[in-house]
């Protein structure tokens, strides 16, 4: 459907409960600015290749915006293993788009890093992951503090292939991702984690939908999220299995560590499940930071702030515990201790 | 008895249905002469009459909800129901003087017996209003006061007026104005303070005519100290055509009472179960929901509680089968309004040949309500391929000092369970009685042991030819 023909999602829509539409379109609702481009640069001799917008239209309203506004479309195919690509997408000007396709034939590692300064920045990243293949990608957000961002993503991940995927949310300032991913052949694989330090008053909002189509597939899903200051981290994720789709394991994993009075924190891990033969299973926690750790920790001479940003850093680095690929968690967790240590240091 | 209906009944042992004798029927659809008309008839006060137009206006002018079970909420024809029923003029004390066709209803289902056996107090609803009603004479001394809710407002106008309508507001949702506009029948209950009944009162809701709205209200009052057990069952006799069950519950726990409010809800396969249910729990008052769903074409009732004073307790216990053709979206909320309070929800469900059991919840701490702590554990069983279980959950946490966690599985039996016990001897559907038996255990154990021995054989009925 068309943007401008489509109707503002109501608050009832879990998607769109916390984060209304309004509250993270760029402007007016009724307007689709004028955007640059959201630059992406590889690390390696991979070429990106520059693609038109397709007509393809979208019933989410984010996405719909999205392809309207335009911005930068690229498209990556990995057809060859080769060493972890690192890309580095970097927002400019007032409001920037980036479409970015993934084409996955042959196993490897991405890493998209994303920064920049805009008033509001938006990501719509598509990716398939052929058959057998074993695919690594990560994505780290680390916006300037006064951007929104809105990021969507597709995945299809075909027969017997694996998909671990890693979101680092460490920026901006009001935030709304919605991650979808479609098990799309037997013995497919999905192992995702979304690690999220919400500082300040930053507004931290993240959708995962988990769809299992074929039996014999697997997902594994873990969110952490640290809250301190006024902060709100929202956690809703959607897991489908459908009909037919017997041997399936599927698991997610919502924990949320409140740091302060002010910060709030939402889990809603919902399940949908039409096939009987199946393992399914979801857990969420909320709680304080255990007081024995911190007693443990000051015993030992630590500040009380260097002995919560340790206990922090534990619990948001055990977010990445279900991932296999060491390049990946070895890089996210890397990236998660110096922006840890460099709160510390403010 | 049409093939339709017996296909419909199938193994309900309660779609069994007696000739209509009815004193007075209203014309099927509704209007505001219609909600009038039963407040006159009932010669109620002036300001009821106010509630229930401004709840009339409500209904009419509010949207269906757009979540959930559309489909099947949808297919609701308001006009093709009959608002109310009246099957004898008066509200007996003695099951001698009560109609001898409704009696028999009431024998078949085992209610007098059961008064004499372990009840402090039975009020018997057939179709709109009461028709039995007693209460044990040490507890009338007492001051507890039980009656049904015309009754009651009749006798104790204040006191309901009071009340009524202050836990569940007629703006609250469609339903709850609907009920609120042509409300009829159900339980007043005040317990004094400090006052302890310690043998269950019961309500027992009967729908017997077709296309039949029962719509009835309770309000129960437990005054500061006191302790009570409500328990409410229900059936319906199975029809081609749907009816309508609609009520509304308000709990209302002063500081240090206890309510525990038990429900069976075994209502045939063509009835719309949608009720809504709430509490408020003031300071160190514990209200319990122990909630049973096993029939309905569909049930959308979520039992809630509002902590409203420090160190109030809320417990909620419920299970739901879904079978063919049923949806039974059921679930919990817990509103942490006050510092200090605590709560637990467990949630078991199954769903077989063909139906779908869904959990929706909701647990609230408000940014105020410090240090306090829950646990939601949601286990759902899927025995058969084309059966279907939700879990929607939400958890909403204000503040840095509550610990809460939430939980949920779903699953199929455990081939392994089941070969233990064939291999001790039983048979492959005998097994799997017992291990759903033992799946909804935690909620019949709390049950007054008359009805979990009654939900026992319900579930193996159900269970009947599970295997194959």
């Amino acid at each position: 459907m068309i943007y401008q023909k489509m109707a503002i999602p109501p608050r009832s829509e879990h998607l769109w409960r916390y984060t209304p539409w309004p509250r993270i379109h760029p402007s007016s609702t009724d307007e689709v600015p004028e955007v640059d481009d959201v630059t992406f640069s590889l690390s390696t001799e991979h070429e990106l290749e520059s693609i038109s917008h397709s007509a393809t239209t979208h019933e989410d309203i984010a996405r719909a915006f999205l392809q309207s506004a335009g911005g930068s479309n690229n498209r990556l195919i990995i057809s060859e293993e080769s060493e972890p690509i690192h890309i580095d997408a970097r927002a400019s000007g007032h409001v920037a788009v980036g479409h970015l396709h993934l084409d996955v034939k042959a196993s490897c590692v991405v890493l998209i890093h994303l920064i920049g300064e805009p008033e509001w920045v938006g990501i719509h990243i598509t990716g398939k992951v052929h058959p057998n293949v074993q695919f690594s990608f990560g994505f780290i957000n680390e916006l300037d503090s006064n951007t929104k961002f809105l990021r969507c993503e597709d995945w299809i991940v075909e027969r017997d292939a694996e998909l671990e995927h890693a979101t680092l949310s460490i920026g901006g300032f009001r935030c709304k991702s919605d991650l979808r991913s479609t098990l799309n052949g037997t013995g497919s694989t999905i192992r995702q984690s979304v690690t999220a330090n919400a500082v300040g008053p930053r507004h931290d909002d993240e959708h995962v939908e988990i769809h299992h189509l074929h039996g014999h597939t697997n997902s594994d899903l873990v969110m952490n999220s640290a809250c301190s200051g006024s902060s709100h981290f929202i956690a809703t994720g959607l897991l489908t299995i459908a009909e037919g789709a017997n041997k399936t394991d599927a698991s997610q994993v919502f924990r949320n560590l409140l740091l302060s009075e002010k910060a709030r924190a939402e889990a809603i891990p919902e399940l949908e499940v039409l096939a009987d033969d199946v393992s399914a299973a979801h857990g969420a926690a909320t709680a304080p930071v255990d007081k024995n750790q911190m007693h443990y920790l000051m015993s030992r001479g630590l500040s009380p702030d260097e002995s919560q940003s340790l206990i922090v850093s534990g619990f948001l680095l055990n977010a990445f515990s279900n991932l296999s690929n060491k390049y990946l968690t070895e890089e996210m967790k890397t990236r998660l201790t110096v922006h840890l240590e460099c709160e510390l240091k403010r | 008895m049409s093939d339709e209906t017996q296909e419909i009944i199938g193994d309900y042992r309660y779609g069994f249905h007696d000739p209509e004798n009815s004193t007075i029927r209203f014309d099927k659809g509704l209007s505001e002469q219609v909600v009038r008309d039963i407040s006159e008839l009932k010669d109620e006060p002036e300001w009821m009459t106010e509630i229930r137009v401004k709840a009339f206006r409500h209904f009419t002018e509010r949207v269906m909800p757009e979540w959930g079970n559309c489909d099947l909420l949808n297919m609701i024809d308001f006009e093709n129901i009959t608002y109310f029923l009246r099957s004898s003029d008066q509200t007996e004390k003695s099951w001698d003087d009560v109609p001898d066709d409704i009696k028999n209803t009431f024998d078949r289902l085992g209610i007098p017996e059961a008064e004499q056996k372990w009840l402090g107090g039975v009020t018997a609803q057939y179709e709109s209003e009461a028709v039995y009603h007693s209460i044990r004479e040490d507890l009338e001394e007492q001051g507890v006061i039980f009656l049904d809710m015309d009754s009651g407002l009749k006798q104790y106008p204040e006191l309901v007026k009071k009340y009524f309508g202050t836990v569940i507001p007629h703006s609250d949702n469609k339903f709850s104005a609907l009920n609120t506009a042509v409300w009829s029948g159900g339980s007043f209950l005040y317990i004094p303070k400090g006052v302890s009944v310690e043998m269950p009162v019961q309500a027992y809701f009967r729908i017997n005519a077709k296309n039949m709205g029962q719509f009835e209200r309770t309000l129960i009052i437990a005054d500061e100290g006191s302790t009570v057990h409500y328990v409410e069952g229900c059936t319906a006799p199975s029809y081609s055509t749907d009816s309508l069950h609609s009520a509304v519950v308000e709990l209302i726990a002063m500081e240090g009472a206890k309510i525990r409010y038990s429900t069976v809800q075994n209502w045939s396969s063509n009835v719309y179960n949608l009720v809504t249910k709430r509490a408020v729990a003031h300071k160190n008052a514990t209200v319990e929901w122990v909630d049973g769903n096993i029939g309905s074409k569909l049930t959308m009732k979520y039992p809630s509680v509002l902590l409203k004073g420090e160190g109030a307790h809320a417990e909620v216990i419920s299970v739901a089968y879904a079978g063919k053709g049923q949806h039974q979206d059921t679930g919990a909320k817990v509103h942490h309004l006050a510092s200090n309070t605590t709560s637990n929800i467990l949630s078991k469900s199954i769903s077989k040949d063909g139906g779908r059991s869904s959990y929706r919840g909701l647990l609230q701490v408000t940014p105020k309500s410090t240090g306090c702590r829950s646990k939601v554990v949601c286990d759902a069983l899927i025995l058969d391929g084309g059966s279907r279980s939700d879990t929607y959950p939400t958890m909403e946490i204000g503040n840095s000092t509550s610990d809460l966690e939430h939980e949920a599985s779903v699953s199929k039996v455990s081939s392994d369970q089941l070969f233990y016990l064939m291999s001790r001897g039983f048979t492959e559907d005998e097994a799997m009685g017992l291990i759903v038996n033992g799946f909804f255990e935690p909620f019949t154990r709390e049950l007054p042991m008359e009805y979990a021995v009654e939900l026992n054989k319900l579930l193996e009925l159900e269970m009947e030819g599970s295997i194959g």
